[in-house]
């Protein structure tokens, strides 16, 4: 609810009418009581409120009515919940559940499953092992299915189908929803539609009643066909549930999951060097340019922070770099989600490298370059000192967990 | 003694030369075959070596005199010496003309010597050092037994001793001028030289003419070798140009590729194609090697090979042919006229074509080439969009226009949308009646044919000529020399004959027709620099200075310009193919613009402007010569006012 | 590795350009076949599905393959019938392709359909092969972000690969033309799903707009007014190094990067 102070007549006339029922609930808060010593007490910090142009009222006429109180009340509103006592049918949800929680794409995938389950069915949220999630039921999960055991740990498509199968034969959802992502999700579910011989939608992008749009091809064709049965849904697929609660009831399997022989055994994640990471992958790049006069210490800076190295062309022309790290329109287009640009005045070409960048920090001894003005952060100084800080704070930080863990 | 002696040395030298001569033929006749004119090349010969030969090397007058005194002596001398002392004619009159013609290539033979004390670092040393030396010893030699002959001294003048020095002269002189001549010493330059002048690859090159265009491949006859992978793929007349190079270094001077420090020396790699020839390693090799990057240059006498093997990884490394710009420096240097860039690129089309092996960038360029028609991969759709606002005529709508503009893939580029803006607002101004190709032009294929894709060229070339055979127009101008020189000296081979100007030369034709109305640049002082795809390419320096001057413009000329311009690294797909180098082209470029302290260059080519304003800041200002114009324009906006100005009034009465 | 005792299929398909549409080699099967030329050598299998008459399919020959073999289908037929066939009948040990087509549906199901079919292991975005030995090969999985994950599967097995696979060499025009087009006929079993389904031009997606769920109309104008996020950003001038450096460092705490 809004924080701007308004009048509220009724209240104040309410305060004024000693007859009026509520007339003591619109008395302002104690300022000065008796205490138990027969001390005076008061409150100074009580009294008065913060006007319009930041100045503090104090109004004696009975005007003020502890709106402060009413207005934080209205902060942790409960959400309604929709209760599905028994469901008439179920949507299925497979989360990909990065990192243990529920991420924007999963999100989107339940607000999608409330809208296709309405008001008879149930959004069944599928999950395989541990979880950090604590608000499935405001994410729109009405029963939530956890498939635990070993086998579904670690990366283990094969066993998860089978506890799909497993789930599909108790619950027979009218839809499986899954995220069509690089995070399992577009994996699992066509493993899963492979082995159902059932045909997805994929790609999809838009359900509108009976139809569903969906990508096709390299991204340049839709395409739009009956809602199958089986959905693989892109990010933004629809618009998250964030009007209702929701039970969270947890469900269990009846029967076992049967298991399946590994054919695919894993042997676990590969210690991958950032500098090795292909430019256009990188999640975060450190890059150099022609305000770099230290470039080993460029070079330490970014092994400090764990980044993948990237250059402007000046850089790269001038031999401190290789070509394969250029960025910018005649080099890689980056994706990277935090992009530092130390030394880079942010010619054309290059800002249009970095277009699809989320967050930009910018080192340079020139306020005005072109670079500072696309950055989110920028810091005005001299490269070598920043960088050699940034190293020693790296440090402090890195140390300083440590310390926290043990 | 010597005169029993000497007819047997001479006719014997003269039989070895000859088998020599044969050798040499056979070895050229390893390459394809080519279509010359033969006897009328024979023919023309000794014209193109006067005339045309002798206009290149007279850009060095010392060098140039000194050749004619020596290279005319020295002809003169063996004809006479034969005639003397091989058939024993010692006629009084002949002695006397042996005597001052050796006297003369003993002169020229001592400027040489003298030119060789402290030679610069383009020149070859090793066996060329002993040259002078070697004329020296013949024409001195062969002046003193001529001496009797002549009746100044008497017949056995000097005795023995003076006979034996003077034997081991005439065997030494003998020795290089004719077995040299044929068995590869530094005189195998003026045999072959001589019969590649005759049997020259680009006849239209002599009597003033030009030939600049590549020559196609014939991708229909499955049998013949796509580019050239062995020195035998060569024609066999590239050979025997390979064959006439004099190791001048006049090349490796004015490659801004071995300047820059990029793996290219000309010199070496022609000297590479001879060693390819003939076979063997180029450990003979006394000129300055290729560049590497630590600056020592690549170390010699690595890398060999024959006419059977592949030159590339063999001979020269692939990352020598890619250095290339195609600026045609060298050419134009050459005073042997060797076409070393139809070398390079016959070598390129062999690793592109056959390899695929383009380096870098270059792979991907072809392929947007070949699936967009343009070399960034934008959609060919937004080739127009840089005219969005423009109002301009599409040749489909209008069929039938004077100027029909070719915009060239600079649509595509930002800065270049500057330029084209600033044309289209010239062209406005001076009513021109002129129309685009929009949506229906494609790329006119420059980049995939110096980067040696054939195939790609030749499809786009076609569909680009298709294209215009739809239309009627009396000119093509473009404001990319690139496309210039394409349109008008490629397009020919695939039966597309049309007048092409560069805009510069376009705009100087419409302001001295009266037609623009220009006013004064202000302010800063301009040089220009020479597009090599404008000058070199197509012998337009002219015009584009004729532009500023009437823009009241003083150029003040780099030391490198004109035909002497110093390329900005942008050509022949470098940028694309980006062979690292100890500093960049286009730096060294500026570094030209600098020194004459211009704060503007003045440019003609979407190319040079891009590479050149790639140069970190502070450097002179580059602008486009049709941006100088557009500037400098008088607004003719002016008119219209009043008249509307004038009409009010009426209405109020 | 031995390269000769290795029979790798790659399977290929007919790509279109992403701004112009053209046919071209596709990006990802082009992959497939780099990898299958890196693990094979001259044992690679070249497998198309579709119209031989197409001459992108040149494209792969280019790449130094010899002969492409080409189960001749018209469009809209499924090529899953005759794939698996073809690829049973080999004796080949691994199967790669791309991980979707980019013409047509591009649904991304033809490997793990085959992967069924054959009752095969399919492994998802190989980015190398690193061993084979005793029946099974140890790979690299790509994950997003330039990860990597090691797995150990046995033999024959299908793999798709994504974009982390080695980048394809160059198509050369000489061996694309000269490359053998060995086409077989095969029984055509059309698609019916897809033949009923509408391709159109892609519709660009919306950016999702914040949802402003303002109980009151100051709350809503608010909202509407406000800056957007990310807009303008913060400029430290003026601040010492150590000041600015942990600035930076909070951002990137913030955002994950650093850990």
């Amino acid at each position: 609810m809004s924080d701007i102070i308004r009048r509220d007549p009724r209240a104040e006339w309410i305060a004024r009418n000693r007859l009026h029922p509520l007339h003591a609930a619109m008395q302002p808060a104690q300022t000065r009581w008796m205490g138990p010593n027969g001390v005076l007490r008061k409150n100074v910090h009580g009294i008065g409120f913060i006007g319009p142009n930041g100045v503090k009222r104090i109004d004696r006429s009975g005007a003020q009515q502890g709106g402060a109180i009413k207005r934080s009340v209205s902060v942790d509103v409960q959400l309604p919940l929709h209760r599905i006592a028994t469901p008439a049918f179920y949507i299925a949800v497979v989360p990909d559940m990065v990192g243990g929680r529920l991420s924007s794409h999963d999100r989107d995938l339940l607000g999608l499953a409330h809208g296709l389950a309405g008001n008879e069915g149930a959004v069944l949220a599928v999950i395989f092992g541990e979880h950090k999630e604590t608000a499935f039921d405001t994410a729109g999960v009405d029963r939530l299915l956890i498939l635990e055991g070993s086998a579904f740990s670690g990366y283990s498509p094969e066993q998860r189908v089978q506890g799909l199968r497993a789930v599909d034969n108790q619950f027979d959802p009218h839809h499986w929803l899954l995220p069509d992502s690089r995070n399992g999700g577009g994996e699992l579910g066509r493993r899963f539609a492979a082995s159902l011989g059932e045909r997805p939608s994929t790609r999809v992008w838009q359900v509108a009643g009976e139809q569903c749009v969906g990508r096709a091809g390299a991204g340049t064709a839709d395409l739009s066909r009956p809602v199958s049965r089986l959905i693989l849904a892109q990010a933004e697929c629809a618009e998250p549930v964030s009007e209702t609660r929701h039970e969270a009831l947890p469900v269990e399997l009846s029967t076992a999951v049967a298991r399946s022989l590994p054919r695919i055994e894993d042997l676990g994640a590969v210690a991958v060097d950032p500098a090795l990471i292909p430019m256009s992958e990188a999640e975060f790049i450190f890059s150099g340019g022609n305000g770099v006069k230290d470039w080993p210490l460029f070079h330490r800076t970014a092994v400090a922070l764990g980044a993948t190295e990237g250059a402007s062309r000046v850089a790269v022309d001038d031999g401190f770099m290789g070509r394969d790290r250029q960025v910018g329109a005649s080099g890689t287009w980056v994706t990277a989600r935090v992009y530092v640009a130390v030394g880079i005045s942010g010619a054309i070409q290059h800002l249009q490298g970095i277009g699809a960048c989320d967050k930009v920090v910018a080192i340079n001894l020139d306020p005005t370059c072109d670079m500072i003005k696309r950055a989110d952060l920028s810091v005005i100084g001299e490269s070598a000192a920043i960088l050699e800080a940034l190293i020693e704070a790296v440090d402090t930080y890195r140390n300083g967990a440590k310390r926290d863990a043990a | 003694m010597l005169n029993t002696l000497l007819p047997i040395l001479l006719f014997a030298a003269l039989g070895l030369a000859l088998i020599g001569v044969l050798r040499r033929v056979s070895l050229w006749r390893n390459g394809r075959a080519a279509k010359v004119d033969l006897l009328g090349g024979l023919l023309a010969m000794p014209k193109r070596y006067m005339v045309d030969l002798h206009h290149v090397v007279a850009r060095d007058k010392y060098i140039a005199n000194t050749h004619v005194a020596t290279a005319g002596g020295a002809v003169a001398s063996i004809i006479l010496a034969i005639l003397v002392h091989g058939f024993g004619l010692h006629n009084r009159v002949l002695g006397y003309a042996l005597l001052l013609m050796s006297a003369v290539m003993f002169v020229g033979a001592i400027f040489m010597y003298l030119r060789r004390r402290h030679p610069p670092s383009r020149l070859s040393k090793g066996p060329w050092m002993r040259l002078p030396k070697s004329l020296l010893a013949f024409s001195g030699s062969f002046f003193v037994v001529t001496l009797p002959v002549a009746g100044v001294l008497p017949a056995n003048f000097g005795g023995w001793l003076l006979a034996i020095i003077l034997g081991i002269g005439l065997l030494w002189g003998v020795c290089e001028l004719f077995l040299g001549m044929t068995w590869g010493g530094p005189m195998k330059h003026a045999f072959a030289g001589a019969l590649h002048l005759a049997w020259h690859r680009r006849p239209e090159r002599f009597g003033g003419g030009r030939s600049t265009g590549l020559k196609p491949l014939d991708l229909t006859d499955r049998t013949a070798p796509l580019g050239v992978e062995k020195p035998k793929d060569f024609t066999w007349n590239q050979l025997l140009g390979f064959d006439a190079c004099v190791q001048c270094g006049k090349c490796e001077a004015a490659c801004p590729a071995f300047a820059a420090g990029q793996p290219l020396n000309p010199k070496k790699l022609i000297q590479d194609m001879v060693v390819g020839l003939a076979g063997g390693t180029d450990a003979n090799f006394a000129g300055s090697p290729y560049p590497s990057l630590d600056g020592m240059g690549k170390p010699i006498g690595e890398h060999g090979g024959n006419p059977h093997q592949p030159i590339v990884n063999g001979l020269v490394d692939a990352d020598t042919l890619w250095s290339c710009t195609t600026c045609r420096a060298c050419v134009e240097e050459c005073p042997m006229m060797i076409e070393h860039v139809d070398a390079i690129v016959d070598m390129r089309r062999h690793l592109t074509l056959e390899k695929g092996a383009t380096p870098n960038k270059g792979a991907e360029v072809l392929e947007n080439l070949i699936a967009t028609d343009n070399p960034g991969g934008f959609a060919p759709g937004g080739r127009m969009n840089w005219a969005a606002d423009l109002n301009l005529e599409v040749m489909s709508h209008k069929k039938t226009v004077d100027v029909l503009f070719w915009v060239g893939d600079g649509a595509f580029d930002m800065r270049n949308q500057r330029t084209l803006r600033a044309f289209v607002k010239v062209l406005k101004a001076a009513r021109v009646d002129f129309a685009v190709l929009g949506l229906e032009e494609r790329d006119s294929g420059d980049v995939a044919r110096r980067l040696g894709d054939e195939a790609t060229f030749q499809m786009l070339a076609r569909r680009n000529i298709q294209t215009l055979a739809q239309y009627d127009f009396k000119r093509i101008v473009t404001c990319d020399p690139h496309s210039f020189h394409v349109l008008k000296n490629e397009y020919g081979a695939f039966e597309g004959h049309y007048v092409v100007q560069h805009h510069s030369t376009y705009l100087a034709e419409l302001i001295a027709d009266g037609a623009l109305n220009v006013g004064q640049h202000k302010g800063t002082s301009v040089t220009y620099h020479d597009p090599c795809y404008l000058g070199r390419y197509n012998g337009e320096y002219q015009a584009p200075r004729d532009v500023l001057r009437a823009l009241g413009i003083e150029v003040k000329e780099m030391v490198r310009s004109g035909f002497r311009s110093r390329c900005c690294g942008g050509g022949g797909g470098a940028p694309i193919t980006d062979i690292p180098g100890k500093q960049r082209i286009p730096d060294m470029r500026m570094d030209d613009i600098r020194e004459t302290g211009a704060e503007l260059v003045a440019v003609g080519c979407p190319q040079c402007t891009a590479m050149l304003e790639g140069v970190v800041e502070p450097r002179p200002m580059i602008k486009d010569i049709a941006e100088l114009v557009a500037d400098a324009l008088f607004e003719e906006t002016a008119p219209a006012k009043p008249a509307a100005a004038r009409r009010e009034p009426a209405e109020a009465h | 590795m031995d390269k000769s005792a290795l029979h790798v299929i790659s399977l290929v398909s007919v790509g279109a350009h992403p701004t112009s549409g053209r046919p071209r080699r596709a990006e990802q099967d082009a992959r497939a076949v780099e990898l299958g030329l890196q693990l094979a050598g001259d044992n690679l299998h070249v497998l198309h599905a579709g119209d031989a008459e197409e001459p992108a399919l040149r494209g792969y020959l280019g790449m130094g393959v010899d002969e492409l073999h080409v189960l001749a289908q018209p469009p809209g037929a499924d090529a899953l019938p005759g794939l698996a066939d073809y690829i049973r009948e080999s004796g080949v040990q691994l199967v790669l392709t791309g991980s979707q087509a980019e013409t047509g549906e591009g649904s991304g199901m033809l490997p793990y359909l085959l992967a069924e079919k054959l009752g095969w292991p399919l492994v998802v975005g190989m980015a190398e092969v690193e061993s084979m030995s005793n029946g099974t090969a140890q790979v690299l999985q790509a994950l997003p972000r330039g990860q990597r994950r090691r797995l150990k599967v046995r033999l024959p097995f299908l793999a798709t690969v994504d974009n982390s696979a080695p980048k394809p060499r160059q198509s050369a025009y000489g061996p694309a033309q000269r490359g053998l087009l060995d086409v077989e006929e095969i029984d055509v079993v059309i698609d019916e799903v897809f033949a009923g389904a509408e391709l159109t031009p892609a519709k660009p997606r919306p950016k999702r707009l914040k949802v402003i769920k303002a109980k009151s109309g100051a709350d809503r104008m608010k909202a509407a007014t406000a800056k957007a996020s990310g807009g303008g950003g913060q400029v430290l001038k003026g601040v010492t190094a150590q000041e600015g450096a942990a600035a930076i460092l909070k951002l990137l705490v913030e955002e994950g990067v650093v850990r």
